[in-house]
């Protein structure tokens, strides 16, 4: 008896050194003989009015198989202690030779349980072997919740028209599952939205499990006539009164947006066939980057002359405006009636254009000319009264 | 030698006398009826027509004017053919009238110049064509109104207006070729039977020979009957013929005035649609433009036609 | 009296035949004056230079002092014309027909009428008044024609064969009224191919041929010009040696028997007082003494006798 206690404390001893030790022992030295209970943590921390759970181990080196009864001591007043197998309440294990079975120490902390150090004793009894485990449990405080928030590109760089994508990695450091609400804070007018990391799903909050973490995509969109700097957009992540922040900043690039018009929005203009009309056209960089060497150029139906006067434009500032003068000679056989010309602006890539309907009208010459045919003949008559009148 | 006093003097009384003449004769009431009566069955027609028709037209009064219904030609196309024969029927007589009825020279006894007589006689008779196209037209509008129950836009009044002057230019035309007939022929019958020849000269025969006339001064480029096109130099030339003819002229100047979405009359190269919007109607100032040498030709061949029959009556000796 | 209508020289040519050739004769005043002479001798043409009405080839016309080549309008204005076979419209009635010929002279309305209503009256067409023109006769069409002369209160009526046509008692009331004219002093100038029926209205007549004037004056001038003496008396009386007797009588200048007791004795004035006086004086008995005054038919046939015998007498008269 004596020497078998020894074997026991002895292997409880390889237990406390090390479980991997033991396994190793274990497997590496199948000469071992016994039945042994182990647990690779002794001594464990328990909250208050929680549920803690304590694996357990019975295992059986070269022994024929003996039903062993489980029993737990020492449990203090009030705390629940079960023995859990396969998810069940068990009361005997009974492990093959060279097997182990897992079980499972429940233990239901009442909340208004003392601090302090208890020790259970899970014990194990069969008909040839006796075994028993000392489990030092300690009341622990309740661990704080804890959050963390990450984002993975904190700076990125768009034109104002771009939106502006940040991953973050949202971690729940506590020991309990958490809904994380999500909050953005940005310039008046930038919209932003969370969405899941690969989904278009928006969100305002996600529940993320103790100890887990998950992704996150947010999403800023500047308004299109912010100029350009560098905005700062603070992220805030909480729950239950914990809560995390980061900051990510948008580069926005200055972009020169053009737009072309008649003036006073007008985009119909009218010609006479042959003869040089000027069209006032008005160039209007709505962008926030000044617009540089804005060329103009347009299209008409053939035999139509068409020119701008300046050709090109040094430059725009942005929110300014230019004018200048569309020189348009429809063809001098042009008939009369509506046509579609179209002109553009080009600086840089950055391009517009905008459909002039151009009414021809015919020369009056020929109208004239006929008046004059008209009054010809009407001479011809008073010419007629005056030789051969009067009779 | 100048002759004292005004040549219009009694020019109002001719001009009264004579209106009341064409507006009591049996012979214009039997123009009218026929008028009327024609153009009124088109037009009904039209009317149930352009209702079957639902599609959206800003210019759906003028296709009152256009638009015929199977068997009837159009409302224009029957003015077209009827306005000469009014215009013949009211000046083929004027002045051989007076000869054979020999009160011509008792009339001109009174103290009036004879300009007052031959020019009184034309103004009635164009008085006359004038009061009955204003009847027509209002007919048209009449009932268009009456049967579309939508009311003409300004811009359709004043088209179906010019329309009135157009025609009555046309009519001025012919009566003046009719009164220039009646002063060179003594028997009004063959001064009726001459001009309505030159008419019917004109309107049916001239259109179907002009191209083929064309076609003899101007040969086409073996280039373009190869490729089965006409050549624009012979297409120059059968129309400017065609134009000889007042019909054509006539035609011409209604579907510019008449379609305001008419960009040009006669043949147009293929580049000088590119760019157009087709369909977009012109304003009118620029339809008429188009259609203007058209329209001049009109009034100026009036005024010539007149003064060579005025020339050619004053020459006449007053007895026969 | 002045010169009412003065042509001198008048000359009208178509190309190169002469339709008046040189005319030269004035009207006086409240004269009834005839152009007589058969058709196409010219005096339409005349006529119708005297209204302006045709051109004036040379020479030159007055009438009341103007010109009707310059002053067409104040000349017709003053002168009424009755065409030759004058017309009316036929479809208007015969006071539509004035009035509209009364609108040509310029009148007022209340004046039309009251002169329409007046005039019918005077040529006694009244009663057709309201009558189309085309149902009358030609005798009523001359009268309507005259009333239109009166309605106009012309100075001078300038009628252009206004018997042609008429019965013997229509061309009576027409040269009635033609006299009428005259007594209101109204100049009237009238031409005729019927030489006979004009002869007892007009104080002077001008005998035309081929375009000239042959002759001009009153009908006992011509008669004594070219007859020598223009009154046949026709003497019936019983008596020895009465042929010498009349014979001696002043301005007698023969005297022939035309049977027992019948003479005739050609003058040139009526003698037949002197002739009743012989025949008395020599104690014979004076059965009948008739005067033939001188025919214009017989001037004018014996005048173109003697002319062509006596080959081209340019101006007999």
């Amino acid at each position: 008896m004596r020497v078998k206690t020894f074997v026991l404390a002895l292997a409880l001893g390889l237990a406390a050194t090390g479980a991997s030790h033991a396994q190793q022992a274990s497997e590496q030295t199948p000469q071992i003989k016994g039945l042994f209970l182990i647990t690779d943590y002794p001594a464990v921390t328990v909250q208050a009015g929680a549920t803690s759970t304590v694996s357990l181990r019975l295992q059986n080196y070269g022994l024929p198989p003996e039903r062993l009864a489980l029993s737990v001591e020492g449990v203090p007043q009030g705390w629940t202690a079960t023995i859990l197998g396969g998810g069940q309440p068990v009361a005997a294990a009974m492990p093959a030779p060279g097997k182990d079975v897992s079980l499972q120490l429940r233990l239901d902390v009442p909340a208004s349980a003392q601090s302090g150090v208890q020790t259970l004793t899970v014990n194990a009894r069969g008909g040839s072997q006796n075994i028993s485990l000392p489990i030092a449990v300690t009341l622990g405080k309740d661990l704080p919740a804890k959050l963390t928030l990450e984002p993975k590109l904190p700076e990125l760089r768009g034109t104002p028209r771009s939106s502006f994508e940040y991953q973050m990695t949202i971690k729940n450091d506590s020991g309990r599952n958490l809904l994380v609400s999500l909050g953005a804070k940005a310039p008046q007018n930038f919209s932003t939205t969370f969405t899941e990391a690969y989904g278009s799903q928006e969100l305002t909050s996600v529940p993320i499990e103790a100890g887990q973490s998950k992704d996150v995509k947010l999403t800023v969109r500047p308004p299109a006539q912010v100029g350009a700097g560098k905005v700062p957009v603070g992220v805030t992540v909480s729950a239950e009164g914990v809560s995390a922040e980061a900051r990510v900043v948008m580069d926005i690039a200055g972009q020169s947006q053009l737009r072309l018009t008649g003036r006073d929005g007008v985009v119909s203009a009218r010609a006479e066939a042959g003869n040089q009309t000027s069209v006032p056209l008005v160039v209007t960089n709505e962008g926030t980057a000044p617009a540089e060497a804005i060329e103009l150029s347009g299209t008409a139906p053939s035999g139509w002359k068409i020119e701008f006067e300046p050709k090109e434009i040094p430059g725009i500032a942005p929110r300014e405006r230019a004018e200048v003068q569309l020189l348009l000679t429809p063809a001098a056989k042009a008939l009369a009636g509506d046509y579609m010309t179209t002109v553009r602006a080009n600086s840089r890539g950055e391009s517009a254009s905008t459909d002039f309907r151009v009414a021809v009208s015919t020369s009056t010459y020929w109208g004239i000319a006929g008046a004059g045919i008209i009054g010809v003949a009407l001479l011809i008559m008073v010419g007629a009264i005056a030789r051969f009148g009067r009779r | 030698m100048r002759r004292e006093g005004s040549p219009f003097s009694g020019l109002g009384a001719v001009t009264t006398k004579e209106l009341a003449d064409h507006l009591s004769s049996a012979r214009m009431r039997v123009l009218e009826w026929l008028i009327v009566l024609t153009a009124v069955a088109a037009l009904i027609g039209t009317i149930q027509q352009v209702r079957d028709t639902v599609s959206e037209d800003p210019f759906v009064f003028l296709k009152l004017f256009t638009e015929a219904r199977q068997p009837l030609p159009s409302f224009v196309s029957i003015l077209a053919f009827l306005i000469p024969l009014m215009a013949i029927g009211l000046g083929f007589d004027a002045v051989n009238g007076e000869h054979n009825r020999r009160t011509l020279s008792r009339v001109l006894s009174q103290p009036i110049y004879r300009d007052a007589l031959l020019m009184g006689k034309f103004l009635a008779g164009l008085i006359t064509l004038a009061i009955s196209l204003v009847v027509l037209w209002l007919l048209v509008i009449g009932l268009g109104l009456l049967l579309l129950g939508v009311p003409p836009s300004t811009e359709e009044v004043l088209r179906s207006f010019a329309f009135l002057v157009v025609a009555l230019a046309y009519a001025g035309l012919w009566l003046a070729a009719a009164i220039l007939f009646s002063i060179v022929f003594r028997s009004p019958a063959t001064a009726a039977l001459t001009t309505l020849g030159l008419w019917l000269f004109l309107t049916v025969l001239w259109p179907a020979l002009s191209p083929g006339i064309a076609y003899a001064i101007s040969p086409p480029h073996p280039l373009y009957q190869l490729l089965n096109q006409p050549d624009p130099d012979t297409l120059v030339w059968e129309q400017g013929l065609a134009r000889l003819s007042p019909s054509t002229l006539f035609g011409e100047v209604l579907r510019a005035v008449l379609n305001p979405a008419t960009r040009a009359i006669g043949p147009i190269f293929l580049e000088q649609l590119e760019g157009a919007l087709i369909g977009s109607p012109l304003p009118l100032a620029q339809s008429l433009l188009i259609a203007w040498p058209q329209l001049v030709s009109l009034i100026a061949g009036t005024i010539v036609l007149f003064v060579v029959g005025y020339v050619v009556f004053q020459r006449q000796e007053v007895r026969a | 009296m002045n010169a009412v209508i003065e042509a001198r020289n008048l000359t009208k040519r178509y190309g190169d035949a002469s339709a008046v050739d040189g005319i030269s004769f004035s009207v006086a005043g409240g004269e009834i004056f005839g152009l007589l002479g058969p058709n196409g001798a010219g005096k339409t043409t005349t006529i119708l230079m005297m209204l302006g009405l045709t051109d004036v080839t040379d020479g030159e016309v007055r009438v009341l002092g103007l010109d009707p080549a310059r002053e067409p309008l104040k000349v017709k204005g003053h002168v009424g014309y009755l065409p030759d076979s004058v017309s009316f419209y036929d479809n208007m009635t015969a006071a539509e027909n004035l009035a509209y010929t009364a609108r040509l002279m310029g009148l007022d309305r209340a004046e039309r009428e009251a002169r329409i209503k007046e005039e019918l009256e005077r040529v006694q067409l009244a009663d057709v008044a309201n009558k189309p023109v085309g149902t009358f006769s030609r005798g009523m069409r001359q009268r309507l024609g005259l009333a239109e002369i009166l309605m106009k209160k012309a100075e001078v009526a300038i009628l252009d064969e206004p018997t042609s046509g008429l019965d013997p008692q229509a061309t009576e009331e027409l040269l009635g009224m033609i006299r009428d004219l005259k007594s209101h002093n109204v100049t009237v100038l009238l031409s005729s191919h019927l030489l006979d029926r004009v002869q007892k209205v007009c104080d002077r007549v001008a005998l035309f041929q081929a375009g000239k004037i042959a002759l001009i004056g009153t009908v006992s001038e011509l008669a004594r010009q070219v007859l020598g003496s223009g009154f046949a008396v026709e003497v019936e009386a019983e008596g020895a040696g009465l042929a010498e007797k009349l014979r001696v009588i002043p301005g007698v200048s023969s005297v022939e028997a035309t049977g027992v007791n019948r003479f005739r004795m050609l003058a040139d004035r009526d003698v037949r007082p002197e002739a009743a006086n012989v025949v008395v004086g020599a104690g014979g008995k004076l059965r009948q003494l008739s005067v033939d005054e001188p025919s214009l038919d017989a001037i004018y046939n014996r005048f173109f006798q003697k002319q062509n015998g006596a080959g081209e007498v340019r101006d007999a008269a």
